[in-house]
């Protein structure tokens, strides 16, 4: 049977390539046909028969948008009957349609999460039920049968629910057309990880079905080369560390600790930047420009900054669809307002910003698993936002008086890596089996460190060595290097494609002779599952 | 260009140019506490509902697009 675990993979390359050749080789009409089938024949390689949960979901939306839509457009006909003068009737009978599509978006995310919830955090509320039972000396314990979770199902509902909410707020119209809003939900390089995309970015490419262009083609392969470089050089090659001190932790002393959080923090983003390269280089062979998941995320001063920087399509669409619907709710508004009177501008609008900043990060943290980590996680970064806000009045005050200039460039250097190390934390918490061990990870960094550990041959104990660390360095060196070009507005791949072609190809073998020669496959490596997918 | 909108934009958030700014949200002078005030703010002196399909970066990044969004919502009644 046709197996698909990673985009890592010939498979992968193999469909792709599939992919590729048929949708170029048939008409307009039937690319779009043929895209659809590659996408549900790569969710079944990667989910088998749950590819029902995708195509339930797209059936769902479609149905439900219509009716939305319906809603709206029998409200407006009504209100157009009203004359000018019918003020309050035309108010009341807004308030009725308005009150007829809420029940319908209740409905709508009730279905669409409550399945989301049902399917993944399921087993997580059984298991603290059970242990709130145990602990009160009962001897019950239930049982639940294993239940199968479609990968990819917390990055389709998200962009399900953003749909229906996009519709409900005549952002967009609602689509009639199944075939493209099933195409919209399905585009298999983004099924499985993501970027979460709205309807307004990707459903019109994909029905355009334009023909493969050969700077498309190249660009495309260029961005897939590089996360495969990522990918199999980097965060495959520090698993070997990552997965012996994580699992081991109490053999290893606070240096290692923070070795391998560090390595993780690197590993994490490698494995989802790469993979970010390896979807949105396959979507832009096919003409389909896809958002942009990660923007140089080290290069952050702040961790509100952060995350505006990584997986910036999950951040958007909380900031969308919970932050501001929430912040503006009447409630919270008459809260800012008073506040604001009492506590001035930038106090003011802290206690509504905060109670939906604590929403957020609950979603955010229960988004990425169900394990108390993830929620530690997203309250890790909650309090690290908000302690933001809170003391930034009086860190300018105490910079002034220390006479540090804000906009320096050390000063901005201290801030990068003031926030790298919070976030390395906030990684090692989540990466960690559970939040005790955690917790005894980070107690060991204070209590047990020494850099004895430097000369001992610890580092060589995982399977890895001198070779490796001079391999991973040199690679982060060179991904640095690409950020900071980045960072400075250059165009990489547009200045490569502008060079001879006899440059540009020697640029490309060299990438594929060093994933070739450099990359950690076989032997003693175990590549790293991918990490997103399994949220 | 309302010179209440420009003396509120002034209270929120001083030492910017909001004649000449065009990327408040983008260039990060004003954050989403600063948005969440200043709608608060606008729905009140201008009786207006900004419903949360309008906030985003084009309608706010300058105070030209803003009192654009202001006007149109006061039409819209």
């Amino acid at each position: 049977m046709l197996s698909i675990s990673t985009y890592y993979s010939l498979q992968y390359l193999l469909l792709l390539s599939a992919a590729v050749v048929f949708y170029e080789i048939f008409p307009l009409r039937a690319r779009r046909w043929v895209m659809l089938l590659f996408s549900y024949l790569f969710f079944f390689a990667v989910s088998g028969k749950l590819v029902c949960y995708l195509i339930l979901s797209t059936l769902s939306i479609h149905h439900i948008g219509i009716w939305l839509s319906d809603v709206q457009a029998e409200s407006k006909a009504k209100l157009a009957l009203l004359g000018k003068e019918a003020k309050e009737e035309k108010k009341a009978l807004s308030a009725s349609y308005l009150h007829k599509q809420r029940c319908i978006m209740t409905f709508a995310v009730i279905l669409h999460v409550g399945m989301l919830l049902m399917l993944k955090y399921t087993p997580f509320a059984v298991e603290n039920l059970n242990a709130l039972i145990h602990f009160t000396g009962i001897s019950y314990t239930f049982r639940l049968k294993k239940i199968l979770v479609p990968i990819g199902i917390s990055f389709y509902t998200l962009q399900a629910v953003a749909y229906l909410f996009d519709v409900y707020r005549q952002k967009i119209e609602a689509d009639k057309n199944l075939l493209r809003l099933s195409l919209f939900m399905g585009f298999f390089p983004q099924i499985m990880e993501g970027p979460i995309c709205r309807y307004s970015d990707t459903a019109e490419d994909l029905w355009k079905a334009e023909r493969i262009r050969y700077d498309n083609l190249i660009a495309g392969g260029q961005r897939i080369l590089f996360g495969f470089m990522k990918k199999i050089v980097l965060a495959d090659r520090l698993n070997l560390l990552i997965k012996d001190v994580f699992s081991k932790y109490d053999d290893y002393d606070g240096f290692v600790i923070a070795l391998c959080a560090i390595c993780y923090t690197i590993q994490l983003y490698m494995d989802f930047s790469g993979t970010m390269d390896v979807v949105i280089g396959s979507a832009q062979i096919f003409g389909v420009k896809l958002p942009e998941n990660f923007k140089r995320p080290f290069f952050s001063t702040t961790i509100s900054e952060f995350w505006k920087r990584w997986h910036v399509t999950l951040g958007t669409f909380f900031k969308d669809y919970i932050f501001f619907p929430l912040s503006m709710s009447k409630p919270l508004k008459k809260l800012t307002t008073k506040a604001r009177k009492k506590l001035g501008n930038h106090f003011g609008p802290l206690l509504a910003g905060a109670v939906a900043l604590f929403c957020v990060w609950i979603c955010n943290g229960l988004w990425h698993g169900a394990g108390w980590n993830y929620i530690f996680f997203g309250m890790f970064h909650f309090v690290l936002i908000l302690l933001g806000s809170i003391i930034e009045p009086a860190a300018i005050k105490v910079t002034q008086k220390l006479h540090i200039k804000r906009t320096s460039k050390p000063y901005k250097f201290f801030q990068i890596i003031r926030t790298t190390i919070l976030v390395c934390i906030g990684e090692l918490f989540f990466r960690a089996e559970g939040l005790t061990a955690g917790f005894k990870m980070f107690k060991k960094i204070f209590t047990n460190f020494t850099f004895a550990t430097l000369k001992d041959g610890t580092l060589f104990q995982f399977g890895m060595d001198k070779q490796d660390y001079i391999i991973i360095g040199v690679s982060v060196i060179l991904i640095l290097i690409i950020s900071i070009l980045q960072e400075r507005g250059m165009h990489i791949r547009e200045s490569i494609s502008k060079r001879n072609i006899a440059i540009q190809f020697a640029i490309y073998y060299a990438l594929i002779l060093f994933i070739i020669i450099f990359g950690a496959y076989g032997g003693n490596y175990v590549p790293v599952d991918p990490i997103y997918a399994g949220f | 260009m309302d010179e209440r909108l420009i003396e509120i934009l002034e209270d929120i958030q001083p030492e910017v140019d909001y004649l000449t700014c065009t990327t408040l949200i983008d260039d990060h002078y004003l954050n989403s506490l600063a948005i969440i005030s200043l709608v608060a703010e606008l729905e009140e002196e201008y009786d207006i509902t900004i419903p949360t399909v309008e906030i985003i970066p084009e309608n706010f990044n300058s105070a030209e697009n803003m009192w654009k969004m202001i006007q149109r919502l006061q039409e819209e009644g």
